[in-house]
């Protein structure tokens, strides 16, 4: 039995000590893990965590929880299905509320990416519906962010995908994370035989993955853009992004910069997972930061002078 | 050749365009045909609330690659908000570097 006791805090300093923990090589048997001190958690460790369990069940381990009654923060675990994800049916001792402006719930990453964003956007950033809504930049947003990732998730890691989101509104900060157990960014690029990717590290594999006009997706209609832009979006609005795949990670933290890593003690993510926090009053200029992403991509130089537009 | 074709993309691929495959298709479906038998051919995003890169790549660039920057004299972008503006004119500029060859994707 490999078993695992979760910290108090899977925050965002908890984040990459815990992916390590949990993506050591595992033993012969069944996994247990132990929630009862964990008081703290992100949308990124969740559905991280979603994504292992049913990968494990798939594989044939037993899982088990162990500790739930004790857990200081169940309820919030029910609220945000996470335990439900993970295939733990328990009872539920208060009356849901309506979770909008505040969280989106664990949720599987379907086919329809649109009905997805729409009540995901609908949910993170209420009234953002209308165009002259003060949400509409951040329902803007959150659209382009999730339906990217998700296609991504949909087209090449088959793996199931989740996605989750957290409004901190004492930080004015939007978290939102997605993770698939699917065969990773680096075998991705070796199913469609790029020829560099046979020497290349999980870590490396990533920074191709984040260049503009470089797709894992053979052919029309994937043109290897949409990952850049969206690393590049929750930048310049003042985000920060984690892409872990595999072995490796590419960190983006507020400020800017950018840093290419891998995971120590041997550890790996079998999938993809994508992190991003980003402060929801910047992501009303989403607009003018996707202008200057494909500007800086070199993908948007004068279109506008050959190309007529009406109002 | 003669007239105005105009597609409804809200009407015809929902308000928020998110899918590349789906992109893909209604262009061979409903755009390409009306390429050469029309002298304007409008793509209409009145209602459009979002989009994405993927779908915006896979129907535009996707039209200048196979009919080449030619086709922008014939092309009408009708009421784009500003985030799906910037979407057009970028795969309008990623078309043109493919039709002209400068981009293997």
């Amino acid at each position: 039995m490999n078993v695992f006791r979760l910290p108090m805090h899977l925050n965002a300093g908890g984040l990459l000590p815990f992916l390590t923990m949990m993506g050591c090589p595992l033993h012969d048997g069944g996994v247990e893990i132990d929630i009862s001190e964990l008081r703290r958690v992100l949308p990124a460790s969740m559905v991280s965590l979603v994504a292992m369990v049913n990968l494990w069940r798939r594989k044939g381990r037993e899982v088990r929880f162990t500790g739930i009654s004790e857990c200081p923060i169940l309820s919030y675990l029910q609220r945000m299905d996470f335990l439900s994800s993970c295939g733990i049916d328990v009872p539920e001792a208060f009356r849901r509320h309506d979770s909008k402006g505040r969280f989106v719930s664990v949720k599987n990453v379907i086919h329809q990416t649109d009905e997805m964003a729409r009540e995901v956007a609908g949910c993170l950033a209420p009234g953002g519906e209308e165009f002259d809504h003060p949400n509409a930049g951040l329902y803007d947003m959150i659209t382009y962010v999730l339906t990217e990732v998700a296609n991504n998730i949909r087209q090449h890691s088959s793996g199931t995908g989740y996605a989750a989101a957290q409004v901190h509104g004492h930080e004015g900060m939007i978290r939102m994370a997605f993770a698939d157990n699917g065969m990773g960014i680096l075998k991705s690029f070796r199913m469609v035989e790029a020829q560099w990717s046979e020497q290349a590290t999980d870590a490396e594999a990533i920074a191709r993955a984040l260049e503009p006009r470089v797709s894992c997706k053979a052919g029309p209609p994937n043109e290897g853009v949409g990952l850049t832009m969206v690393s590049s979006v929750v930048s310049k609005i003042g985000g920060a992004l984690l892409v872990v795949s595999g072995s490796g990670m590419a960190k983006f933290p507020i400020g800017g910069g950018s840093s290419f890593e891998t995971f120590p003690e041997g550890a790996s993510y079998q999938g993809t997972m994508v992190a991003m926090t980003f402060p929801e009053r910047a992501a009303k200029r989403f607009a003018d930061a996707l202008k200057e992403a494909k500007d800086d991509a070199g993908i948007l130089q004068s279109g506008r002078r050959r190309a007529t537009f009406e109002p | 050749m003669s007239g105005t074709y105009t597609a409804h993309l809200a009407e015809d691929c929902g308000t928020i365009l998110a899918d590349g495959s789906k992109a893909l298709a209604y262009r061979h479906r409903q755009i390409d045909p009306y390429i050469d038998l029309c002298e304007k051919v409008t793509l209409d995003f009145s209602g459009v609330r979002s989009a994405n890169s993927s779908f915006m790549n896979a129907l535009i660039s996707g039209l200048l690659e196979q009919h080449g920057e030619p086709v922008l004299e014939k092309l009408v972008f009708k009421a784009c908000k500003p985030a799906i503006a910037v979407l057009v004119e970028a795969a309008i500029e990623l078309g043109i570097s493919k039709s002209a060859g400068k981009v293997v994707a």
